[in-house]
């Protein structure tokens, strides 16, 4: 279909690269739709915000001459503008309807190449004309009299709806970055205050004029926590912004390994800030499809073990003290310890074996993968090491529980946002770092006797093993003489690794706003950002990753 | 005679499809600036007093269109510079806003080259009968 003198045909490429992406987002929220329809939920919001990348998709057809997708977008864009106005109205025929166009866009733009026919359009052309000609909706048609008692029922709710609407503004998410960033000044500079009014109390005693000041200075933190707990809880999505594609996702996986897998999905409405959210779909996506194609059994092999044919993958996703947990668990086989002990095995890098790890150690290790054959979706080495990876990225954690036969559990843990990180402060050559407490599994006193020269690396027993004691100023090269003797060390964990690092101080808790590196200084290996801390200082935030794999480089 | 033309539109693909128009036929050789958003294009439009002509979408992130011109109204910036607004489309209530807002003239999605050109030539006449 695509006009042969189109000026612009030479740009087919240009025109994938941006409507691709448009399309499934549409299609995602389609499916959605047709989702929140089944459960009697309103999706006005969703075909709200589906407009702009249809009118998008849209214009640039029209622009490249290409009427398939033109008209297939148009049809969508009129049954929307129908639907907008009845979205609470749970209509199958409409979802399905929706659902279907929603594919039939992605498949025909990534076909933009081959000048797809548009046979398929015009029948969903039709189909949509069809349907908008039976009236404003078929809900109204098959049930008009429960439809008209229900809206006079629910006449207050539903204005209160619309009130809820027109309150309701769209901000760019960078904006709510740079409010981020704009209120750690304040708060750093209130802390800068808090720190003078206290050298003056000290110097002048507890005059009237200072315990005042004192006050203002105590009121004007609190009024910044509370804008800080305003703006971090504007910055929160729903898991399910995420998550509501993974459903079609499972399906196709599913399907195409010959397996019947039920999904099951609970605590969709968790907040996450929005920068967590957007980081945290591969890794989940990726234990959801491992849990489908390693996990579960082929429907043979379940019924001869006693299992009902269907397997079931259940993503729960619940707060836990100020973190937020996502379990990924299947009712499969179970994962098969020998072969991983095996694999890990031979794997042992610098000739020492791993098979003293345990087991949850062992499965996050790089290239190991025990499919036995290799499919399109696993087996390829490509494992959970890049999922372990990315969790901690995070500044999550990630562990495995599994039962031979009984199936696998995946728990994560991770952080509610990435701005503000909870840290630990240590001091090293009288500079201050910030460790993020999540990878820090203990603080120990470090006796002089406890740490060990073997091979000119300190080694210490902890908790009946034996881990690395690095020098902190080693690692950070801060170091100009041999310190009189470091005080703590600090055990990092992080990816099955641990570690431990001599500082000369433990300065305390703290919840640090992160500032992001300017990009100009390169990313320095270790350092994952910089804060302030309350004395106006500024710190650098390790990266425990980093910290753990240094180690194993330089042994 | 080169010209001096800005593109504002929030679509990579578009931007493509300027270039293309302005390196072809009787605009080849035109100096071509791109902006992704209203702001951007604002900015570009400040420094360039020699625009030949404006070519502003009107749907974008930042500032669309129709406030690009209000704001450029209010400002009085540059008011000799035509600014043609491109829509997919606009409704008889958008036309008529941004008309008040200052727009020199309308262009609907989908456009040919030949569209711009016709423009442009209207453009450059206007000036001279104005001059």
């Amino acid at each position: 279909m695509t006009d042969e003198t189109n000026p612009f045909g030479e740009l087919v490429e240009e025109y994938v690269l941006e409507c691709l992406p448009l399309a499934e987002q549409v299609a995602d929220a389609f499916v959605a739709v047709e989702r929140c329809w089944r459960e009697g939920e309103d999706a006005s919001a969703l075909l709200t915000a589906i407009a702009g990348p249809l009118h998008t998709i849209k214009g640039n057809s029209a622009m490249m001459g290409l009427a398939a997708m033109r008209d297939t977008a148009h049809a969508l864009e009129d049954a929307c503008g129908v639907l907008r106005h009845d979205a609470e109205s749970p209509d199958p025929a409409a979802g399905a309807l929706l659902a279907a166009g929603g594919s039939l866009l992605v498949e025909l733009v990534r076909r933009a190449r081959d000048n797809p026919e548009a046979d398929e359009a015009l029948e969903f052309v039709e189909r949509v004309r069809q349907w908008l000609a039976r009236g404003a909706s078929p809900a109204l048609e098959t049930q008009p009299e429960r439809r008209r008692t229900e809206r006079r029922g629910t006449a207050s709710s539903a204005g209160q709806a619309d009130d809820r609407s027109a309150s309701v503004v769209r901000v760019d998410f960078r904006r709510l970055d740079a409010m981020l960033e704009i209120l750690g000044e304040g708060l750093i500079q209130q802390a800068a205050l808090t720190e003078s009014v206290r050298g003056l109390t000290r110097r002048i005693g507890p005059a009237d004029q200072v315990s005042r000041l004192d006050q203002a200075v105590v009121a004007l933190e609190k009024t910044l926590k509370r804008l800080e707990s305003t703006l971090m809880e504007t910055r929160l999505l729903p898991l399910s912004t995420v998550v509501s594609r993974f459903p079609r996702l499972v399906r196709d996986t599913a399907e195409a390994e010959g397996k019947r897998v039920r999904l099951l999905l609970s605590g969709g409405e968790t907040p996450l800030d929005k920068a967590v959210l957007d980081r945290l779909s591969e890794p989940v996506l990726h234990l959801l499809t491992n849990a489908i194609v390693h996990g579960i059994e082929s429907p043979g092999e379940r019924r001869a073990v006693g299992k009902s044919d269907e397997g079931t993958v259940r993503l729960t996703a619940a707060p836990e003290a100020g973190r937020v947990v996502i379990r990924v668990s299947d009712d499969g086989r179970g994962l098969d310890e020998q072969a991983i002990r095996r694999k890990g095995e031979s794997l042992g890098r610098d000739g020492r074996s791993e098979s003293g790890l345990a087991l949850r150690d062992l499965i996050f290790l790089p290239g190991l993968s025990t499919a036995p054959q290799v499919s399109a979706l696993a087996g390829r080495g490509v494992g959970l090491d890049v999922v372990a990876g990315a969790i901690h990225a995070l500044g999550g954690t990630i562990d495995v529980e599994t039962a031979p036969g009984a199936g696998t559990s995946f728990t994560l843990s991770l952080p509610v946002t990435l701005a503000i990180v909870r840290s630990l402060i240590v001091e090293v050559d009288q500079e201050r770092y910030a460790l993020p407490l999540a990878h820090v599994a203990e603080t120990v006193r470090a006796e002089p006797e406890a740490i060990r020269q073997i091979n000119h690396r300190g080694v210490a027993a902890w908790r009946g093993g034996l881990i690395h004691v690095a020098d902190g100023g080693d690692v950070l090269e801060t170091r100009q003489a041999r310190p009189a003797g470091r005080r703590f060390y600090v055990v990092m964990a992080a990816a099955g690794r641990r570690r431990g690092l001599l500082v000369d101080r433990l300065v305390g808790h703290q919840d640090v706003v992160v500032k992001s590196l300017d990009p100009e200084l390169g990313r320095p290996v270790l350092v994952s950002g910089t804060t302030i801390l309350g004395d106006g200082r500024v710190a650098c935030i390790l990266d425990a990753v980093r910290l753990l794999e240094g180690g194993r480089r330089a042994g | 005679m080169r010209r001096t033309f800005l593109v504002i539109d929030d679509s990579k693909l578009h931007h493509q499809m300027y270039r293309l128009i302005f390196s072809r036929g009787t605009l080849a050789g035109s100096t071509v600036y791109l902006a992704a958003n209203g702001r951007e294009g604002y900015g570009l439009l400040a420094a360039h007093p020699e625009l030949s002509m404006v070519f502003l979408d009107l749907n974008m992130p930042e500032m669309n269109g129709l406030e690009l011109l209000e704001r450029r109204r209010a400002e009085a910036l540059h008011l000799h510079i035509p600014i043609v607004l491109v829509t997919t489309e606009a409704t008889a209530a958008d036309e008529a806003r941004g008309r008040a807002a200052g727009a020199w003239e309308y262009l609907r999605k989908p456009f040919q080259p030949a569209d711009i050109e016709r423009l442009v030539e209207r453009a450059v006449a206007g000036s001279a009968t104005a001059g």
